[in-house]
């Protein structure tokens, strides 16, 4: 069996956040990146399925030279190989262009199944998994917290309002987008870090996979038109003063609401 | 010109409110571009749904009536989804970022080769141009977007905006579709309701909630549990404490978890995720404990306080056992 894990890399989420002067993002240089918090659990339930029985674990990202950390990062947690796509083309690409550079991976590896984060914890559109999966012929579901495989489906608990679950049933190969709590991920380990540097690492540009002219940001139909701070219009009266001032001003209001 | 399509979606055999919602950012944004509202109902019996939603919003309705689409699978309703676009040449296609609308949409945008843009909390045209506002990194940032492409799939924030409360001339016609259960790759099995763990927050007065600032389990009992107990009140946790498995998820609160109303609800290190303000924000007084600045919690707020959630929070407990005593 072989499952794919498409995985981004995102500014790490305890960074300060600084806007470009021209507003079209964040400045990104020199700042702490992390594997997306989301497609870590996807990664843990490749591995899981992996540790069970017999499945390669294949992991994917687009991005660029930075992103070797991430892709080193799951093969030391126990994915087999990494494929990196590396290509400036790449650069500016919105979600659809994404999705095409990973969907033309996925083709041409034909894997069982693919796993990847509900959303990114950067831009959090939640979009590319179903886009994938419509373009690689997929069938898909999302917001994964709970997988059954039988022969040649998979059941799962997709994760709708209030906590209650939608079951769905899939044929494979298919494409799962897993929540966040669905397991508790692993840490890699000194071991599996030092087995990672002799893992199969390929890197692929944009004309590799055949999408010269189709991603990057010519292609892209979604433009950033400006960043900025939420407006601080109706934000919270923030209390000053020491401790012991704030705990008075803290407990004269709770009195004051009749609740002390 | 093409139309903007709605695709409304049924709950509990009604139409769901947040598909009217739907129709105010539809009917907002065909006044102001020229274009005509179309919409797709598709579900097993609907004729009178889809009376219903043509007069208040819906426009033109396209009736998708068939047994496998009685409930939500992908497969089944991608299809429809794509019957619908062509018979109504539509140009902007509007989702709510519900569970099911976050699932097809993006499946949508592909398979058109469309500009995508999900959980918009507002739609405006400035000088011509059509402006998605959403926000980014967990709430922390906003950004406009615009669309450059011939074709526009866009999913809308649930609660973004009132309900459609007009009457428009709308009419319905039925959408033929072709399905069979043998080509569908996804079924839908059943709808497991949510197990109550026997932490009921929505009784509670006063719920103190702490999220991931509060760094390591053992400070939920050690901090969090203190100040609840001292002010006679319930725990709550952020999703992300829930997922680490520092607390189960009866403790989570949210829109996958409770949605609460307390008089008072203390954020102790919650920066404030869309899916937390969502479960929270109706509380009658708010106050928020976090470092830094910026979190979107204060939003929400009416009282913040800038520091560390480990100096303030015991000081706090003592003060309100003191006032007790």
């Amino acid at each position: 069996m072989k499952i794919i894990v498409c995985l981004k890399q995102v500014p790490h989420q305890d960074v300060r956040l600084d806007i470009l002067s021209d507003g079209s993002w964040i400045q990104e240089e020199n700042i702490k990146f992390e594997i997306n918090s989301y497609d870590t659990y996807a990664l843990e339930e490749a591995l899981r399925i992996k540790d069970a029985g017999d499945a390669e674990v294949v992991v994917v990202s687009v991005g660029p030279d930075r992103v070797t950390q991430a892709l080193r990062t799951a093969l030391g947690m126990g994915a087999d190989r990494a494929i990196h796509v590396k290509d400036a083309e790449t650069d500016g690409s919105d979600v659809l262009g994404l999705a095409k550079i990973l969907a033309a991976v996925v083709k041409s590896e034909s894997p069982d199944f693919v796993f990847m984060g509900l959303m990114s914890d950067d831009g959090n559109f939640a979009a590319i998994p179903p886009m994938v999966a419509q373009l690689a012929d997929l069938a898909h579901t999302t917001a994964a917290v709970k997988m059954e495989r039988s022969n040649g489906t998979v059941t799962v608990d997709r994760e709708i309002e209030g906590g209650a679950h939608e079951v769905v049933e899939l044929r494979s190969p298919c494409l799962v987008a897993i929540q966040t709590g669905i397991n508790q991920v692993r840490y890699a380990s000194l071991k599996g870090i030092m087995a990672a540097k002799k893992k199969p690492f390929d890197v692929k540009s944009v004309a590799d996979l055949g999408l010269s002219g189709q991603v990057g940001e010519a292609a892209s139909q979604v433009k950033i038109h400006k960043v900025a701070p939420p407006p601080k219009g109706d934000r919270a009266e923030i209390l000053k003063g020491s401790t012991q001032e704030i705990v008075e001003r803290l407990v004269g209001k709770i009195k004051e609401l009749g609740l002390l | 010109m093409g139309s903007i399509l709605i695709v409304a979606e049924i709950q509990n055999g009604g139409i769901r409110e947040a598909s009217y919602e739907v129709a105010t950012f539809a009917n907002r944004l065909a006044e102001a571009t020229g274009r005509s509202v179309k919409s797709l109902i598709a579900g097993r019996d609907i004729g009178a749904l889809a009376e219903e939603f043509a007069k208040r919003g819906g426009g033109e309705v396209f009736a998708a009536d068939h047994e496998l689409l009685e409930n939500y699978s992908s497969d089944a309703f991608h299809i429809a989804l794509e019957a619908a676009v062509e018979a109504a040449e539509a140009e902007i296609v509007l989702f709510s970022n519900t569970p099911s609308g976050w699932d097809m949409a993006p499946r949508l945008a592909a398979a058109l080769d469309a500009g995508f843009i999900s959980d918009c909390f507002s739609i405006d045209v400035e000088d011509g141009v059509i402006v998605y506002h959403r926000r980014i990194f967990n709430g922390k940032l906003d950004a406009r977007l615009t669309i450059t492409g011939e074709r526009a799939v866009i999913t809308v924030q649930p609660g973004a905006t009132a309900a459609f409360d007009g009457t428009t001339d709308g009419s319905v016609r039925k959408l033929d579709l072709k399905l069979s259960a043998d080509d569908l790759r996804t079924r839908f099995v059943e709808i497991k309701a949510a197990e109550s763990k026997g932490v009921d927050l929505s009784k509670a007065d006063i719920i103190v909630s702490g999220g991931r600032g509060v760094g390591t389990p053992e400070k939920f009992p050690e901090v969090i549990q203190p100040l609840a107990e001292a002010l006679g009140g319930a725990m709550g946790a952020s999703r992300p404490v829930v997922d680490a498995g520092w607390l189960p998820h009866a403790y989570q609160v949210g829109s996958s978890g409770q949605v609460v109303q307390p008089k008072l609800y203390i954020a102790c290190g919650i920066s404030g995720a869309i899916q937390h303000l969502v479960g929270m924000k109706t509380s009658n007084f708010i106050i928020a404990i976090n470092k830094d600045p910026d979190a979107p919690i204060f939003e929400v707020a009416d009282l913040g306080v800038v520091a560390d959630l480990f100096e303030v929070v015991p000081a706090l407990t003592s003060a309100v056992q003191k006032a007790k005593s």
